[in-house]
């Protein structure tokens, strides 16, 4: 039984470097009830509720779904957890939407989060050991191995930052809105994990976000236009093993061709219209191009250089600011399909790409080896 | 392949013990804050929802999820025990030092419980449906933890103290866990090699790639790995990637100054070990291609016991560097 799927409430918090404003629960259900309100729906309209958050260390509550149950509207209602690192958001999205496309529920809840001024994010990769090095140092080779292999200029990724940075100060939920950054301020700053600036990582954010899936009867009822969903695919693969290629990991890869092939794209460059994707450090945005198929190998720099990448561009990548603008680790994936949706709605607002009626939105996590990726329309699927 | 389940708990004969830390903290919102700063001033507030009066109080109604009018309301201080579990031995991480009971405690005026302690001599003085009140401590922080225990009784022990001039908004929660994981014949067997100065691993016989010597599986054809698969390592290799950390500061981390991590890709055989130290290296002089030798821990070292094996790193051999264009395809 495949049931047509649609997103039709999405809420987000607004995501700082700390909110102390809240208690946990509270920055669910303010994500939560802007969904709900997004939707016209209340939480008796909700059949079940899939949360996602990254590893339970970053806040050291263990199982913390169990405390929120009831501030999610889960009393009496299936609720799960989802947990695959940094693409948990996505994929919490994808768990929510498959229990509607088979049958099984009408309309699903989903929500992730990460509130990472409660711990310490190195602290938690490392687990509590000296010496750790933390996501960027752990990519940053990897990142260099692209710079290698592409031979791709140093601006590039000076280039991604400049852009996100302007794209988040349209967006009213972002947490580093700088408008007034240069390619100049970018190259100065402090360097973290060469080859990666200060300026080319994300932030540690507070922040949730909460995304309501129907099915085709649910979306009909909706008060404004729903995201319809084409596609969806998960894909994850081991972390290390002798002869991995992290660059372009091979879950990356299938997990694109699966959705391209579900939403019938045979050319994801000239038929999707904008896409947000994963990019933590700004070498990931070209990496991502490459490791999707959406461009050759080699060419994924040229996109960001030529301006291909910008909001008025032709292939517009993360006008949300994406996670290099703002990134509570749990929440960050399922903020892609959020922006997305939002862009085949259009209610993105002032960052808003015009005329999209295809969006890909993508998340990814752990060693780059959990993949989360969809793709939504403005039309129902056939 | 052969669990350790399977193997049986027997034939683990070593076992190394960790404790991992971290001081979290949690900030309590509009309704769990008043309820701490109450505490800090020896009461109990609770918040109405319809006809009940929830103690702790909740943020949301627990059956509609809807959020609740700040309406609160002080309740107890004495109570009375619905239902307990004696602690006969007290850990660490416990309230008390001595045997106590964990209970549910419904205060006067509540209509639903609070967990806490109960400090009474023995079990014997345990009953549901005893009256309790609490035992405030001295030196309160808006924590549950204020009130040290309840006693049975109808009088709280209430101790002078000046309130905390501002409200409560954030807790402290130390976590702390410690566990014991089991050394398996492979790590035993890795760390017996580089204390001979060997550089070794383990070859799958299905697929020829190459493990580390802990590693005891491999992940791709699901095979173990034992003795019979050990293969003598070069200690030679050349750099294919590197980063540079700038150190963050976390509570633990004994880094300060910035250090590299190399990619070093072994010669003769196709092994890349990840994220290694390099040895007198100053970090602008890290590059890819630059070729590398194995440095072992000297006597002095090894007697550091903080060291986790003896390799300590890696040391330029001033061999001319490696120029081949493919070697950053070899990152692991
Ligand atoms: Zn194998």
């Amino acid at each position: 039984m495949n049931e047509r799927c649609a997103i039709v409430g999405v809420g987000q918090t607004h995501f700082k470097k700390r909110r102390d404003d809240v208690s946990i629960a509270g920055l669910l259900r303010e994500a939560i009830d802007r969904a709900l309100a997004d939707a016209e729906l209340t939480l008796r309209d909700i059949d079940a509720v899939v949360i996602g958050k990254a590893p339970d260390a970053f806040e050291g509550i263990v199982m913390p779904e169990i405390f929120l149950a009831d501030a999610v509207g889960a009393t009496n209602k299936p609720l799960l957890r989802v947990h695959t690192a940094g693409s948990v958001g996505g994929s919490t999205l994808v768990v929510g939407a498959h229990h509607v496309i088979t049958g099984i529920h009408g309309t699903v809840l989903t929500v992730a989060w990460e509130k990472q001024s409660e711990g310490n994010a190195q602290w938690g990769l490392a687990g509590g050991r000296s010496g750790g090095i933390g996501a960027g140092g752990a990519f940053a080779p990897w990142m260099r191995a692209y710079i290698q292999q592409s031979g791709a200029p140093d601006y590039i990724g000076w280039m991604v930052a400049v852009k996100d940075r302007r794209n988040a100060a349209k967006n009213p939920y972002a947490h580093l809105k700088m408008p007034d950054i240069t390619l100049e301020k970018v190259k100065e700053s402090p360097m973290l994990w060469d080859p990666i600036r200060f300026h080319e990582s994300c932030p540690s954010s507070d922040g949730a976000c909460a995304a309501i899936v129907t099915n085709e009867e649910g979306a009909k009822r909706a008060p404004r236009p729903p995201a319809w969903i084409h596609g969806l695919s998960v894909r994850s693969e081991l972390g290390q093993f002798p002869g991995r290629n992290p660059v372009r990991p091979q879950a990356g890869v299938e997990c694109a061709h699966d959705v391209y092939r579900q939403a019938g794209i045979t050319d994801p460059r000239s038929q999707i219209d904008m896409a947000e994707l994963y990019v933590p450090f700004s070498w990931y945005e070209p990496m991502w191009l490459e490791g999707h198929d959406i461009a050759g190998p080699g060419e994924g720099w040229k996109m960001v250089d030529t301006g291909e990448t910008d909001l008025g561009g032709a292939f517009p990548v993360n006008p949300s600011g994406g996670v290099l603008s703002t990134n509570a680790i749990g929440a960050s994936g399922m903020v892609r399909f959020a922006e997305a949706a939002q862009q085949v709605r259009g209610l993105a607002g002032e960052h808003q790409v015009d005329g999209v009626r295809t969006a890909l939105a993508q998340a990814y996590g752990g060693a780059a080896q959990y993949f989360a990726m969809g793709v939504l329309r403005n039309t129902p699927p056939e | 392949m052969r669990t350790s389940h399977e193997r049986g708990i027997a034939e683990v004969t070593i076992t190394v013990e960790s404790t991992i830390k971290f001081p979290y903290k949690r900030s309590l919102g509009p309704v769990i804050g008043p309820f701490m700063t109450a505490l800090a001033e020896q009461r109990f507030i609770a918040i109405r929802s319809g006809s009940r009066v929830i103690c702790p109080p909740l943020e949301w109604d627990p059956e509609t999820a809807a959020e609740l009018p700040r309406d609160f309301v002080d309740v107890g201080p004495a109570g009375t025990v619905c239902t307990w579990s004696w602690v006969s031995r007290p850990t660490e991480q416990h309230p008390l030092d001595r045997p106590f009971a964990f209970a549910l405690i419904k205060l006067d005026g509540a209509d639903t419980a609070l967990t806490h302690v109960v400090d009474v001599e023995s079990i014997d003085q345990m009953s549901t449906g005893m009256r309790v009140a609490p035992r405030w401590r001295a030196e309160r922080l808006g924590h549950i933890t204020d009130v040290e225990a309840f006693v049975p009784g109808e009088e709280a022990i209430t101790v002078n103290g000046g309130v905390p001039g501002e409200p409560v908004t954030m807790m402290s929660y130390d976590a702390s866990i410690t566990y014991k994981i089991p050394v398996s014949d492979n790590t035993i067997k890795a760390h017996e090699a580089t204390a001979q100065g060997r550089l070794v691993g383990l070859k799958c016989p299905v697929c020829e790639r190459i493990y580390a010597r802990d590693r005891g599986f491999c992940p791709i054809d699901t095979v173990e790995l034992t003795d019979d698969h050990e293969v003598e390592l070069p200690q030679r290799g050349v750099v294919t990637s590197y980063t540079i950390i700038t150190p963050v500061q976390y509570p633990g981390q004994t880094e300060t100054e910035p250090f590299s991590r190399v990619m070093v890709l072994i010669d003769e055989i196709d092994v890349v070990m990840m994220y290694q130290p390099l040895v007198d290296v100053p970090v602008e002089d890290v590059r890819i291609g630059m070729r590398v030798a194995v440095v072992w821990a000297s006597e002095a070292e090894k007697a550091d016991a903080g060291r986790p094996g003896n390799l300590v790193g890696w040391m330029p051999t001033g061999e001319p560097d490696n120029t081949d264009p493919s070697l950053a395809n070899r990152i692991m």
